[in-house]
């Protein structure tokens, strides 16, 4: 059976519960971000909207695959689904788990770098044709990364790690840019939280139980942003 | 002098200007009360059109002149009513 890395097995099903809920906080986010788009049309809500679309999809790919990894009875819905497509001619566990998880990590690397894109500040991006250039550049690194990553499973935390710390670069900037705005510190601290995660994750090879830290962080920064944007759209 | 407004700050004290007139304003009292220049309120209102925050409508003054007021539909006011939030939303996530 394929796995990218070995995970405590009394956690199996806990983390599926930390994603679902992950999962549930950027369907949320990316519908608020939508809904304002509607109103003012502005495209970077837009472009926000789908980064956590992005975001949700990812989480989604993963509930799917180790799903299916942890429970049997899945196992055996995805085996007669596949088998008579694949036949015998390719190990479809393998096809199954590793479309999987690239599938994931390409869309959560294009979400968090759609974030970081969206959390720059228009008059630090650069001029038209080169910003659609670094864009093609990304998309580029996003798709290799994500391919290499299902042999080496820490290179995909790794540049969500670089990814996310530029984001919490940006959303610091915010934060003093804003008079120290108390929401904007949250943010950053959210996503400060989900790096932490990420670095828990790289070094899960070294210690299984790493896996639950940086699950349990990863839970904790999405709920940090509920409560931010709870605290947004409650107030008057 | 104050810091300059925001984007969304702009379309706020324009879709405010006209609901304060009780939600139909004429195009001059409205670069008055919104503090803009002509060039900069036209464009304004231009984009406001396209968004269907507000309409042109002709209204009958006195003497029963037909003059043209810029008034505030709905999706206006709904944005009016939920601007601290997106105001505090774009704020807190940087955009």
């Amino acid at each position: 059976m394929y796995r990218l890395f070995y995970t405590p097995t009394w956690f199996n099903g806990w983390d599926l519960i930390f994603e679902a809920i992950s999962l549930l906080i950027v369907l949320l986010i990316a519908g608020y971000s939508w809904k304002i788009y509607r109103l003012s049309a502005d495209n970077k809500f837009k472009y926000f909207s789908l980064a956590f679309i992005l975001l949700a999809i990812g989480f989604t790919f993963k509930l799917i695959t180790t799903g299916v990894l942890y429970y049997s009875a899945l196992q055996k819905i995805a085996d007669s689904v596949l088998q008579p497509i694949i036949q015998n001619k390719v190990t479809y566990a393998d096809l199954f788990y590793r479309s999987g998880f690239f599938l994931q990590m390409v869309s959560m690397l294009g979400g968090w770098l759609l974030i970081f894109f969206v959390s720059q500040k228009s008059r630090a991006r650069l001029t038209r044709f080169y910003e659609v250039s670094q864009i093609v550049l990304f998309l580029y690194l996003i798709v290799l990364i994500s391919i290499v990553s299902n042999f080496q499973y820490f290179v995909f935390y790794l540049t969500c790690m670089v990814i996310l710390g530029m984001v919490v670069l940006n959303y610091f900037k915010n934060y003093l840019n804003t008079d120290r705005n108390w929401n904007a510190f949250l943010v950053m601290d959210s996503f400060l939280l989900i790096l932490i995660s990420q670095l828990f994750f790289v070094f899960v090879f070294l210690w299984e139980e790493l896996y639950i830290l940086g699950e349990v962080f990863l839970l904790i920064g999405f709920l940090l942003l509920l409560f931010t944007y709870r605290r947004i759209t409650k107030a008057a | 002098m104050g810091s300059r407004r925001s984007r969304l700050e702009l379309v706020f004290d324009i879709l405010q200007a006209i609901q304060n007139k009780g939600g139909a304003i004429k195009p001059t009292h409205l670069m008055y009360k919104s503090n803009l220049s002509h060039k900069l309120l036209s464009s304004y209102l231009d984009e406001l059109i396209l968004k269907e925050m507000i309409e042109i409508i002709e209204k009958e003054g006195k003497r029963r002149k037909v003059t043209k007021v810029v008034a505030l539909t709905e999706k206006g006011s709904t944005f009016l009513a939920e601007f601290r939030r997106i105001k505090d939303f774009t704020e807190a996530f940087g955009l």
